[in-house]
C-alpha cells in the first residue's frame, strides 16, 4: 500500500498516528517573507551565484501563487486550533484513492506545491563572456552601418561607386583566398583523420556497435558495403568535428556563390565520407552522392590509403574553386543585365517611402540575423544529448538575408545611373551574402581574427558615419578630422552598448521566473530511436 | 434538511462527442439528480443534435448554436452567449452554474455572465497546462480572467490543483480536489459465465489467470496515439519488451498521428504475430479489450487524472504506468508499477510486472472490489454537493473553509474574501478583476462593465416576467428526507 516513492516522504498510511501540528499564523508565514528580501517570488542578485539552495526552495514552496500575493500565504493554513489541537488525525496524503478525514479543499502546508521547481535550468551569465558574445551583433550592426554609409556616399556623390565596388571586390577576393586557404588546411587535416578512421574500421570494426542490427557486413569489394560504411557515420555528426564543420560550413543555404549542387557533390564524394555527417545540414541525400561516384567509393576500399586522399583533396579543391568562379561570373553578369531594370523599379514611389521601407528591411535584417553561427553546433549537441533531436537551423535566417537584399534593391533604385545601381547591388551582395560567412569562419578559426575584425568594423563604421554627417558641400579633401571623431565616438558607443547591455541582461535575470512541476509534460528519454530512424 | 439546487453544467464538450470530460459531466449530473437536485446541461450544437434534448432520467441538454473553432471548442466571443444563456437560466431557475474544461470558451463565458446575473459559479478543471510556451501563457491569462470571480474550483487531482492555483492565482482554499470515478459495473473482470463458444471467444482465448511461467502474458495499451500520450516511448519499448520476454504479446487500441510509427516499428522488427493493433475502438468496447490482457501499459507523458488506469485496474489488470502528472495519486502501489518516462525504465518496469505476475505475487482478482470501494460517482456527487453547500452559504464559512472568518479574512474584508461567499456588487467584482495584471486588469474590468451594461439592456428588452418558467421533470423523492425543498436564492 506504499505510495510511490519520490512523491511522498512517508510510506504507510497506518503509521500516521502523529498529532497534526498546530498551525498558527506566524508559523505558516513562509520564511522568505520574514527575511530582508522584499519579494520572495523574485530572484535576488545572489541567486546568480548560488542558484536556489534547498532552504530557499522550501520558502518558495509555501507561497501560493506566482504573482507573489503575500497576504494570501498567511491563509494557507486551515483547520484552526480549535479542531486539531486535541484530536489525533492521520497525516494528510496526496492520494486520491485513500478516504481521508480532511475536506476536499484542504491545503496541506507540508506537501502543497512541494514539487514546484523555479528556474531549475537557469544558467547565470558572466559579464565578460557575455560581452565577448555580443561582438557578433556589433559586427553585424557595423557592417549594416557601413553599407548605409556607402549608399549615402554614393547618393550624395561624395564617393565614386566604382571605387566602392572595386575596394569591396578586392576585399572579397582576398577574403575568399583566405577562406580557401583555411578550408584546404582543414580538409587536409580531416582527410588524414578520416584515413585513420577508415583503417580502424577495416581492421577492428570499431564502429560496429553504432550500427543498427540489420546492416550487412562491410567486407571487401562490394560497392554497397562502401555505401554502408559511409552511412554508418551518421551517428557521428553529433560530435562536432571542427575541421569538417569549416569545410562545409560554407555550403549552408543562403551562401550564394557555392550553392550549386555540383560543387557540393564533388566535395562530399571526393573528400571522402568525412563530409557526409555535415551534409545533414544540407538537403542533398548522401546515398545519391556516394552511388553517383563509384570510383570514389571503390577507391576507398581497395587502394592503399597513403596517397589517395591528397590527390582527391586537390582535385576537389580545384572543382570547388572552379564552380565558385563560375557562379561569381554568373552573378556579375546577371546583375549587370538587371541594373537598368532595377534603376527604374521604384520610380513611381516617393523617396520617403523608400527610406522608411529600407529602414524597416534593414531592421528586419538585424533582428532576424542568425547570430548563433558557429556556436550552434555546440548548442545542438547539448540539445541532442538531452532530447535526442538534432538541432535544426534557424528558419528565419534566410528572411534576414532576403530583407537586406531587398533593402539594397530599393535603395539602389533611387540612384540615378546604371553604373551606380550595379555597384551598390553588387556591394550589398558582398556585404550581406558573403561577408557574414567570412565573419563566421574567422570567428571559428581564431578568436584573435574575430576581435581584429570587430575592431576594424567598429572603427570603419564610426569613421564612415562621422564623415557622412559632415556638410556635403565642403569638398576640401578628405574630412579626416570628422572621421577620427567618428571613430572615437563609435568605439565609445560600441563599448558602452556592449558593456551596458550585458550588465542590463545580468540585472534582468532576477525577474526570471520559470515554473516547472509535475504538471509539465515529461520529456521522454528514448535511446533506441536511432535504430529505426536513421535508416 | 439538505437544500437542493438547480444546477446548470456548461461545457463545450458533451455527448455525442466521446471523452473523459463528457462522461464526467454526464455521470456527475445523473448522480446529482439522484440526490434530488435539478441539473441541466448546456453545450453547443453538434452536427445532427440541436435544440433541447432529454437524456436518461430526464437530464435536459441545451444545444446552443455556436461556431465551432477547433476540436469542438467553440469560438471565443466574450458576450455573444449572454442573451441565450440568460434566457435558459431564467427559464430553468438556475442557482448554480458549473463550468467544465479549461479549453471550453462556452464555460468561461457562462461563468462571467452568471456572476453578472448574480449566480453562484463553480468551475472544474480537467487538464494540466505548462507555463513555458506562448500559447499556455495566453490560455493562463484567460483562465485568470474567468476565474477571478468564480466562487469555487474543483480539480480532479492534487497535481491539477497545484497547477490551477498557479495558473489562475487562486486561493488554494477555494480549490477542492474531487477525483473522477469509474462506473465499476461497466469494468468488471472477465466472468467465466461470459465465455461462450462463439467464434470470437475461440479466436481470442481468455487469458490464463494466474499465468504460469510459460503462459502467454498479454499487455494491453488503450490510448489515443499522440505525442503527449507517450506513443514514442511505447514504440521504442515494445521491441525490447518482446525481446526480453518470449511469451508476451501486445494489444494496442486507439488511433492517432503516431499510429504510423507503431506500424513501422512492427514491420521493421517483424512483430506482426505478437503485436495486435485494433485501431480506434468505442468506449463501450474498452472493457472487452481490457479483459483480454494481464497488464495494462500506460506510457503517457502528462495526465491530470488518468481514468483509464482506474478502469484497467477495475478490470483486474496489473497497471504499468509512467510517473507523471496526477497518475501517482490515483492507484495504490500494489496495483501499479511506476516507471520514469524513460525507455529503459519503462522496459524494466514492465519486466518487473511480468515477473510479479508469473510468480503469482499480485492478487489481481481482488482489484475490482478494491477499485469499486475507492471510486464511485455517488461519492463524487456528494463531495460536489458539499461545494455547492459551501458557496451558497448552506454550511458556514468557517466549516467550509476551516478557519475563523473574522480572523482569517483580515485584508479581504472588502470583498468578503476570495474564498468567502463572494459579494455580487459590481465594484467588488471589479476589484477582483483589476488585480489580474497591469494592462489585463483594466481590460478585464472593461469587459465586466460591458457585460453588466448588456445585462441591463437585456433586462429592459426581455423583461424577466415575460420569460416562461419551464416545468421541472418529475423528481424521484429523496430517500432520507422524502420531500424536496426548493432552494431560494438569497
Amino acid at each position: 500500500m506504499a505510495p510511490p516513492s519520490g512523491l511522498h516522504s512517508s510510506s504507510h498510511p497506518s503509521d500516521f498516528e502523529t498529532p497534526f501540528p498546530k498551525l498558527v499564523r506566524s508559523s505558516t508565514v513562509p520564511a522568505g517573507l520574514r527575511s530582508t528580501r522584499t519579494d520572495p517570488s523574485h530572484l535576488a542578485p545572489e541567486d546568480a551565484y548560488a542558484p536556489l539552495s534547498p532552504h530557499r526552495l522550501r520558502a518558495f514552496d509555501a507561497t501560493d501563487n506566482v504573482s507573489g500575493a503575500e497576504s494570501r500565504t498567511g491563509r494557507l493554513r486551515r483547520k484552526g486550533p480549535s479542531r486539531s489541537g486535541s484530536r489525533r488525525r492521520k497525516r494528510f496524503q496526496k492520494l486520491l484513492w485513500v478516504k481521508q478525514s480532511y475536506p476536499d479543499n484542504y491545503t496541506d502546508q507540508a506537501t502543497f506545491l512541494e514539487n514546484l521547481q523555479r528556474n531549475p535550468r537557469v544558467r547565470p551569465y558572466d559579464f565578460w563572456p557575455l560581452v565577448a558574445d555580443s561582438t557578433v551583433i556589433v559586427q553585424h550592426v557595423c557592417s549594416v552601418i557601413l553599407f548605409v554609409v556607402c549608399f549615402v556616399g554614393i547618393f550624395q556623390e561624395r564617393v565614386s561607386p566604382v571605387a566602392v565596388v572595386s575596394w569591396s571586390s578586392g576585399a572579397t577576393f582576398a577574403g575568399w583566398l583566405l577562406w580557401d586557404f583555411w578550408a584546404t588546411q582543414d580538409a587536409r587535416g580531416a582527410a588524414g583523420d578520416e584515413d585513420a578512421r577508415a583503417r580502424i574500421m577495416r581492421g577492428g570494426h570499431a564502429y560496429r556497435e553504432f550500427r543498427p542490427p540489420l546492416r550487412q557486413d562491410s567486407s571487401g569489394l562490394d560497392p554497397s558495403s562502401a555505401l554502408n560504411a559511409s552511412t554508418d557515420h551518421y551517428p557521428q555528426p553529433r560530435h562536432p568535428l571542427s575541421g569538417h564543420a569549416d569545410s562545409t560550413g560554407f555550403l549552408a543555404p543562403g551562401d550564394a556563390h557555392s550553392r550549386s549542387v555540383s560543387s557540393f557533390n564533388s566535395i562530399t564524394s571526393q573528400t571522402s565520407m568525412a563530409n557526409i555527417p555535415n551534409s545533414l545540414a544540407t538537403p542533398a541525400p548522401t546515398t545519391t552522392t556516394t552511388t553517383a561516384h563509384p570510383d570514389a567509393t571503390d577507391g576507398h576500399d581497395q587502394t592503399t590509403p597513403s596517397d589517395h586522399p591528397q590527390t582527391r583533396l586537390f582535385s576537389s579543391r580545384f572543382y570547388v574553386r572552379l564552380s565558385t568562379i563560375k557562379s561569381a561570373i554568373l552573378i556579375y553578369f546577371t546583375l549587370l543585365g538587371l541594373s537598368p531594370i532595377l534603376k527604374s523599379l521604384t520610380r513611381s514611389t516617393s523617396s520617403d517611402s523608400i527610406w522608411a521601407m529600407s529602414f524597416w528591411l534593414l531592421a528586419i535584417n538585424i533582428f532576424f540575423f542568425d547570430y548563433s553561427g558557429g556556436s550552434r553546433s555546440g548548442v545542438a549537441a547539448a540539445a541532442a544529448a538531452t532530447t535526442t533531436t538534432p538541432g535544426k537551423p534557424m528558419p528565419v535566417a534566410s528572411l534576414s538575408t532576403n530583407a537586406a537584399l531587398m533593402a539594397s534593391t530599393v535603395l539602389a533604385s533611387r540612384l540615378p545611373s546604371t553604373g551606380q545601381v550595379f555597384s551598390l547591388t553588387l556591394f550589398s551582395i558582398q556585404v550581406f551574402g558573403l561577408f557574414p560567412v567570412f565573419r563566421q569562419c574567422a570567428r571559428r578559426r581564431s578568436w584573435r581574427y574575430h576581435v581584429i575584425l570587430t575592431v576594424l568594423l567598429v572603427l570603419g563604421a564610426g569613421a564612415g558615419v562621422g564623415m557622412i554627417l559632415g556638410d556635403p558641400h565642403h569638398h576640401h579633401g578628405w574630412p579626416w578630422k570628422r572621421g577620427l571623431v567618428g571613430m572615437v565616438v563609435g568605439c565609445l558607443i560600441a563599448a558602452v552598448a556592449m558593456g551596458g547591455c550585458s550588465w542590463w541582461l545580468i540585472g534582468l535575470q532576477k525577474y526570471k521566473n520559470e515554473i516547472y512541476g509535475p504538471w509539465d509534460p515529461a520529456r521522454p528519454i528514448i535511446i533506441s530511436r536511432r535504430h529505426w530512424e536513421d535508416e | 434538511m439538505a437544500p437542493t439546487y438547480n444546477i446548470a453544467m456548461v461545457s463545450d464538450f458533451f455527448f455525442p462527442q466521446p471523452g473523459g470530460v463528457e462522461s464526467h459531466i454526464y455521470q456527475l449530473s445523473s448522480k446529482l439528480r439522484d440526490r434530488g437536485h435539478k441539473v441541466i446541461i448546456i453545450t453547443h450544437a453538434y452536427k445532427g443534435r440541436t435544440g433541447v434534448r432529454y437524456l436518461t432520467n430526464g437530464l435536459k441538454v441545451y444545444h446552443v448554436p455556436f461556431f465551432v473553432l477547433y476540436r469542438s471548442a467553440s469560438f471565443p466571443t466574450v458576450f455573444s452567449f449572454f442573451p441565450v444563456f440568460r434566457n435558459i437560466v431564467l427559464r430553468e431557475r438556475i442557482d448554480i452554474v458549473h463550468g467544465h474544461a479549461s479549453l471550453s470558451s462556452l464555460c468561461h463565458e457562462a461563468i462571467l455572465h452568471a456572476r453578472t446575473m448574480g449566480l453562484r459559479t463553480v468551475y472544474t478543471d480537467h487538464s494540466l497546462f505548462g507555463f513555458a510556451d506562448a500559447a499556455s501563457i495566453f490560455a493562463n491569462k484567460l483562465l485568470k480572467f474567468s476565474l477571478s470571480d468564480v466562487d469555487h474550483v474543483i480539480c480532479v487531482s492534487h497535481t491539477c490543483k497545484e497547477n490551477t492555483v498557479l495558473r489562475a492565482s487562486l486561493d488554494p482554499l477555494m480549490v477542492s480536489v474531487i477525483p473522477n470515478a469509474v462506473v465499476a459495473e461497466n469494468f468488471k473482470p472477465l466472468d467465466p459465465s461470459e465465455l461462450s463458444s462463439d467464434a470470437f471467444s475461440r479466436r481470442h482465448p481468455p487469458p490464463v489467470r494466474p499465468p504460469g511461467p510459460h503462459d502467454m502474458i498479454t499487455i494491453v495499451v488503450i490510448s489515443r496515439l499522440f505525442y503527449n500520450k507517450g506513443t514514442d516511448l511505447l514504440t521504442a519499448a515494445i521491441p525490447r519488451i518482446l525481446e526480453n520476454h518470449p511469451n508476451t504479446r501486445f494489444i494496442i487500441a486507439g488511433d492517432g498521428p503516431k499510429a504510423i510509427d507503431l506500424e513501422q516499428m512492427i514491420e521493421q522488427n517483424v512483430l506482426q504475430d505478437r503485436v495486435e493493433m485494433l485501431g480506434p475502438i468505442r468506449h463501450e468496447e474498452v472493457r472487452d479489450v481490457m479483459v483480454r490482457g494481464h497488464i495494462y501499459l500506460h506510457p503517457s507523458l502528462t495526465e491530470a487524472f488518468g481514468t483509464v488506469i482506474v478502469e484497467a485496474a477495475s478490470c483486474g489488470l496489473y497497471v504499468v504506468c509512467t510517473q507523471v502528472g496526477g497518475i501517482p495519486e490515483v492507484l495504490p502501489s500494489h496495483m501499479t508499477v511506476f516507471a520514469k518516462p524513460e525507455e529503459n525504465d519503462l522496459v524494466a518496469a514492465t519486466g518487473r510486472a511480468i515477473a510479479a505476475l508469473r510468480a503469482n505475487k499480485v492478487r489481481t482478482e481482488l482489484f475490482h472490489e478494491q477499485v469499486k470501494s475507492m471510486y464511485s460517482w455517488t461519492d463524487v456527487a456528494m463531495r460536489t454537493e458539499r461545494v455547492y453547500n459551501g458557496i451558497s452559504g448552506a454550511i458556514s464559512e468557517a466549516e467550509f473553509y476551516g478557519y475563523d472568518a473574522a480572523n482569517g479574512a483580515g485584508s479581504w474584508s472588502a470583498t468578503r474574501g476570495r474564498s468567502g461567499v463572494q459579494s455580487f456588487a459590481l465594484i467588488d467584482r471589479l476589484k477582483r478583476y483589476y488585480g489580474c495584471g497591469i494592462w489585463a486588469g483594466k481590460l478585464f474590468c472593461l469587459c465586466v462593465i460591458v457585460d453588466y451594461l448588456i445585462f441591463l439592456a437585456l433586462e429592459l428588452l426581455f423583461p424577466r416576467d415575460k420569460i416562461d418558467v419551464c416545468p421541472d421533470w418529475p423528481k424521484k423523492a429523496r430517500k432520507s428526507t422524502g420531500a424536496v425543498a426548493g432552494f431560494s436564492r438569497n
